[in-house]
């Protein structure tokens, strides 16, 4: 299990790392964590020639908060949000999230752009962070630009970033007050989820958001699920039930019996935490 | 080939390493330093266990060009080590090792554990060693080793 | 054997483990942390085609030097292997296949290069051209007429059918109550956290071939690969090194470990082979795979009156060398009645090839699947008569007044009381509190269940046990040459092999015992073909049994020699000589030890006139009854289970068990600790599954799921002392014991806690899908 040869380089600026990327054409890949990519190029199932370390660009450290919103730096790792080491706009959604990441020494290096970039169906920041509403920043060689979380993951390892782009983080937006739920269903402890729920309800009148991964796809709002709550105070079961289900015609539409089980169990179980807190 | 220098164990190594190079394979390869062991490769047994700049990292998923000029502990750095030292005691009498092979990952992340969270609780333990796999013991006895050193450094 | 009168209590104690420092300090020695000069590492080009013919090798361009097929290898001699029965069908098992492919991960050809990674550059490049075959997967369905055969000329894909029956089960055809149901103990892997691996170079001083092998029996690996390799067994030294981990894995001849021993003997310098996780996966040993079609006769009064089945064990694509598959097929029938006082018994059993990975022994060999199907239909049994499980195993449960006894199966049950075991888990867990609890209901939404399971562990058994599954090799004996240093000090060699088990300290406290020393002052020296006597090796919870009697014998040789010296150095009559606390007495006088052996050693001339000169002893042991003797034990857990989910917590976990005399009851406690933890995994966790095209979907520690900490609960455990008969101070072995119960136990409390709806949960392991999945269709609802 070790990866073909490939070549390295770490570049001093990010201009410089997104022109490397621009001139491989494809065939290159940043890496940060390399949590995930490390160990699909052991297995050699990935053609990448050539690694560009941005692990050391001071732009994807940063952290920043302008107290509307909270700027959080690709390369920080789960860890250093799961011990609260940054400034947190989610009311403890994200340094719970990460603490449920895969295991402790992963989580030291494994970053919060790195999972998203990837985009695995199955990650735990992308849901979390469309929940909280968060916008995903991003340089290329055009230049700079923002999406939403939600638009940025489009499928099961796809994003709508460009051969040449690179994460540089994300903008959370600061709520005065919120609740929030998560719920996760895997084979063992630190697992890849085979369903995960995030539900977030801020005071300030926005409309509730469910958020489901671990679908044969990406990360999802469950629109249906946040109407649903935002006309209902008392979750009713059965009402909730159905509700999810016809939402997960549209997000999960391969679900087979047991993932729909799952799927239920989470959203409910993340909004339930959510309304009783 | 790239030429990295890494600080491993309080010592400046120089090392010409391959790009697609392990931490853990320079480790052991290049530095005959077989303490850290290779159980999987790819990140999930904890087999591998180091500590890089003050924190525990899978050495396994780890370029060893990405940590040039890091700061490298290993279970043969911690000999003299105060912290170590008790939790190997503790590892010794509460029977917490039977291979031996899981036992300097399960050491590094105990460590790391203990210093973190110096009163653990027996579901953090648990908690915090997932991914450390430990296919004799059952985790009992390594469960209760670490906490009853995290006890006696309390009380030190 | 202690012919001294003042043991110096080192039976019994729970003397901390010798062998802990070096692994604490990171300085043990494993396989793979063998350095030599100019080694390089090997590669396998492995088959990604589960059955096809082999049409041609094709090796890169200007590297064929680099590349090994099976006509590079030289000439190796194939090795019969499973039983020496005529209706077994023994093919060979090539290190190197060349003309047919059978499994995904079949080894094909063999790389070399500086690196493991530019070996692996250049596996890459070989080119496998094969004409795909129509693949066999299913166990049951292999034998479907129709199938085609893995092996040409067999007439269908088993590599032996067999029946295994006692009394007349024809006579219970009239039973009242007959409860017929099917389980299934899925494939597994063995995943010791150390893989296999092996280093091996020409040493041209000492004119052999020296292996360093991760394995559990280096004397019968070297008798094997020596015929393999044509090499007089002379020139083949194999080595064990620190082994982390085999349970049963490491214990038979791989088709890696002939090709790198062959190519060391053709390139002249160290060659090394490390299995990676992924090979493990798919090309290491797999267990279990049994298929059950069972059914129970029973009077209503829960009196079982006989047992008939039928059983499928999937043995992978070839057998191995030695024992192969028909072992699992055999012990899995023979223990189907269990602990149990039924008399009647018919099991149909079939031991099928598949296009999978060849299946091996692990840690509980047959009897995890067994047990999980006997307790089950147990359970079942106890719910469709509406009786409480508990009291279904005490009517029929073997007493201690029917001891000894012999099962249906043909067991030779020795010693012991079973069902006061069985009381004391149902007392260990409060069972009325756990029941209140049940009955309550959980806030959460979680059930909760109550299982049980009762199981035996033969271990000890030797000769007659062996010769009667027709084992080619014997394992009747094991020896242990016991030597006293000039300075009293001791070293003993012994022929088993130590991989976690704390034989390196157990051994030394039975030779303490023996010699009246410390155990500090004896070193246990093991798995060197060139420096210790032959063995078996250490499996089948034999090495306690088999390796402390031959310590301990060769020990009382030696001490009967110290203790004629001390004699005569004390000017005391023999008989008034006793040997204790590093010393010979005889009234107030004593001489030590070290001094016997000072004169024994290089002080001839003060020896008496009758006595030669040395401290050195041989020894051989088998137990004077080599059917074997039985430990036993109940196993008990309560469980939470998530209905919608499937998410099973263990909440407790009791063991209430008897292994006999406890040589060290903190090493016995770590091995029932983690043999339990292996059967949990077994239970809810690991799985090897292949697609219907044969591939195997399980490479990765990621789909490959290995319990850890917080998946294993804390233990209770409850020991009773029934001392063996005939073993040396009355132990029993009991290192796989652990191991059998948990799947059938964990079951068991499932269906407990769904026993309203009766959802079934006959199929290992019960993932969160498979548990959830039963809960759905017994509750008619599918989302």
């Amino acid at each position: 299990m070790k990866p073909a040869a490939f070549e390295y380089s770490r570049p001093d600026t990010l201009s410089d790392a997104i022109r490397l990327l621009a001139e491989a054409d494809g065939s290159a890949a940043p890496i940060c964590g390399g949590q995930s990519l490390l160990v699909l190029m052991g297995l050699r199932l990935t053609m990448i020639e050539r690694l560009v370390d941005i692990s050391r660009l001071p732009e994807l450290g940063e952290i920043r908060d302008d107290g509307r919103d909270v700027f959080i730096g690709a390369s920080t790792t789960h860890a250093a949000i799961e011990d609260g080491l940054i400034p947190d706009p989610s009311a403890g959604l994200m340094p719970r999230i990460a603490g449920k990441i895969a295991y402790r020494a992963i989580r030291n290096l494994g970053t919060i752009g790195g999972s998203v970039a990837l985009a695995d169906p199955a990650a735990d920041w992308p849901a979390c962070l469309i929940a909280l509403d968060a916008e995903v920043s991003i340089a290329g060689p055009d230049g700079q630009r923002q999406a939403s979380v939600a638009d940025f993951v489009t499928g099961a390892y796809e994003t709508i970033l460009a051969p040449a782009e690179i994460v540089l983080g994300f903008h959370i937006p600061r709520c005065a007050s919120m609740r929030w739920g998560t719920s996760k269903v895997s084979r063992k402890s630190g697992a890849f989820a085979d369903s995960m729920a995030v539900f977030v309800e801020a005071d300030d009148g926005a409309a509730p958001r469910a958020v489901l991964a671990g679908t044969s796809s990406h990360a999802c709002l469950l629109p249906g699920v946040g109407r649903y709550a935002s006309e209902h105070r008392t979750l009713d079961k059965v009402e909730l039930r159905a509700v999810i289900l016809q939402d997960l015609t549209d997000v999960a539409p391969d679900a087979d019996d047991y993932q729909r089980r799952c799927h239920v169990a989470t959203v409910s179980r993340a909004m339930a935490e959510a309304r009783q807190s | 080939m790239n030429a990295i220098v890494l600080n491993v164990n309080g010592r400046s190594a120089s090392c010409n390493v391959e790009q697609r190079d392990s931490l853990l394979e320079v480790l052991r390869e290049h530095l005959d330093l077989t303490g850290t062991h290779v159980g999987c490769e790819h990140g999930a047994c904890g087999a591998c266990t180091v500590s890089m700049d003050g924190v525990a990292v899978r050495s396994c998923v780890v370029l060893a060009v990405m940590s040039d000029g890091r700061r490298i502990e290993t279970i043969e750095g911690t000999r003299s080590d105060r912290v170590m030292n008790v939790i190997r005691r503790h590892f010794h009498e509460k029977h917490a090792v039977q291979c031996g092979f899981c036992t300097p990952g399960m050491l590094m992340m105990a460590r790391d554990i203990i210093c973190r969270h110096p009163e653990p609780s027996e579901t953090l333990i648990r908690e915090q060693l997932s991914g450390q796999i430990c296919r004799c013991t059952g985790y009992a006895n390594i469960v209760t080793a670490i906490r009853s050193a995290a006890e006696e450094m309390r009380q030190a | 054997m202690s012919h001294h009168d003042e043991p110096d209590g080192w039976i019994g104690r729970s003397l901390l483990r010798k062998e802990d420092n070096r692994h604490l300090l990171g300085a043990s020695t494993f396989v793979g942390d063998i350095r030599m000069p100019g080694m390089q590492d090997i590669a396998f080009v492995r088959s990604g085609s589960a059955h096809a013919r082999v049409v041609d090798i094709e090796k890169p361009a200007g590297l064929e030097q680099r590349v090994y097929t099976l006509a590079d290898l030289g000439p190796i001699w194939s090795l019969d292997s499973g039983p020496e029965m005529a209706s077994f069908r023994s093919v060979p098992y090539p290190p190197l296949a060349s003309d047919r492919v059978r499994f995904v991960g079949q080894t094909v050809a063999a790389c070399m290069a500086p690196t493991r990674a530019e070996a692996e550059d250049i596996a890459q490049q070989v080119v496998l051209n094969v004409n795909e075959l129509p693949v066999v997967i299913d166990t049951v369905d292999s034998l479907k007429p129709g199938t085609g055969t893995l092996f040409d000329g067999w007439t269908d894909n088993a590599f032996v059918h067999a029946t295994i029956a006692g009394g007349d089960i024809a006579s219970v055809a009239g039973a009242p109550v007959q409860l017929r149901r099917q389980f299934k103990m899925n494939r597994q892997s063995v995943a010791p956290l150390e893989t296999r691996g092996i280093v091996a170079w020409w040493d041209y001083r000492l004119d052999e071939l020296v292996v360093y092998i991760s394995n559990q029996g280096p004397h019968v690996l070297r008798h094997g690969l020596a015929q393999t390799l044509g090499l007089p067994e002379h020139k083949l030294r194999v080595i064990a090194p620190d082994v982390g981990g085999g349970f049963g894995s490491k214990n038979r001849l791989m088709p890696e470990d002939i090709t790198v021993a062959a190519i060391a003997m053709k390139c002249g310098h160290p060659v090394r082979w490390i299995e990676d996780r992924r090979e493990h996966l798919i090309s290491g040993v797999q267990a279990r795979e049994h298929y059950y079609d069972l059914t129970l006769y029973a009077e209503r009064n829960g009196r079982i009156l006989g047992l008939k089945g039928e059983l499928f064990v999937d043995a992978g694509a070839y057998s191995l060398w030695p024992s192969g598959p028909f072992m699992e097929s055999s012990m899995a029938a023979r223990n189907l009645p269990g602990p149990y006082r039924i008399e009647h018994l018919h099991v149909e059993t079939h031991t099928v090839a598949t296009n999978k990975a060849p299946l091996g022994p692990y840690r509980g060999v047959a009897r995890p699947g067994a047990c999980f199907a006997i307790e089950r239909a147990i359970d079942e049994l106890a719910h469709e008569l509406g009786m409480d499980p508990v009291e279904l195993r005490r009517i029929n449960l073997v007493r201690a007044v029917d001891m000894p006894f012999e099962t249906i199966g043909g067991l030779s049950l020795d010693t012991g009381d079973y069902p006061v075991a069985l009381e004391a888990v149902v007392e260990m867990l409060d069972i009325p509190a756990v029941r209140a609890r049940q009955a309550r209901g959980e806030k959460d939404g979680r059930r909760i269940g109550i299982g049980f399971a009762v199981y035996t562990e033969q271990s000890g058994h030797g000769t007659i046990e062996w010769t009667k599954r027709k084992s080619r090799v014997v394992p009747g004996y094991e020896s242990a040459t016991v030597r006293m240093l000039p300075d009293g000090t001791v070293h003993i060699a012994v022929g088993i092999l130590n991989h976690g088990q704390g034989l390196e300290t157990t051994l030394a406290q039975v030779a303490a015992h023996e010699l009246g020393i410390d155990p500090s002052q004896i070193s246990i020296r093991h798995g060197d073909t060139g420096t210790t006597p032959f063995g078996f090796g250490t499996f089948a919870s034999r090495s306690m049994v088999f390796s402390g009697g031959a310590v301990a014998k060769a020990s009382a040789l030696l001490a009967d020699k110290v203790r004629r010296i001390g004699a005569h150095l004390l000017q005391a009559p023999l008989k008034a000589v006793t040997i204790s606390a590093g010393a010979a007495h005889a009234g107030r006088a004593s001489v030590p030890i070290g001094e016997i052996a000072r004169v024994a050693n290089i002080r001839p001339e003060m020896l008496p006139p009758d006595v030669s000169p040395g401290l050195e002893a041989t020894a051989t042991y088998e137990p004077p009854d080599s059917g074997g003797v039985y430990s036993y034990g109940v196993h008990a857990t309560v469980i939470a289970v998530d209905p919608e989910t499937g998410v099973v917590e263990l909440l407790q976990y009791a063991v209430a068990e008897d292994c006999g005399t406890m040589i060290n009851p903190m090493i016995v406690d770590g091995q029932i600790m983690g043999g339990v933890a292996q059967g949990i995994g077994t239970a809810l966790y690991e799985e090897s599954r292949y697609d219907e095209s044969g591939e195997p979907l399980a490479t990765t520690f990621g789909d490959y799921v290995m319990p850890c900490a917080p998946e294993i609960p804390s233990f209770q455990i409850k020991h009773f002392v029934t001392s063996a008969r005939n073993t040396l101070h009355g132990i029993k072995g009991m290192g796989e014991g652990g191991a059998i119960a948990p799947p059938a136990a964990i079951a068991n409390a499932l269906a407990d806690a769904f026993r309203d709806i009766g959802a079934a949960f006959n199929e290992t392991p019960l993932t969160p899908r498979r548990v959830s999945d039963a809960v759905a269709r017994a509750q008619g609802d599918a989302a």
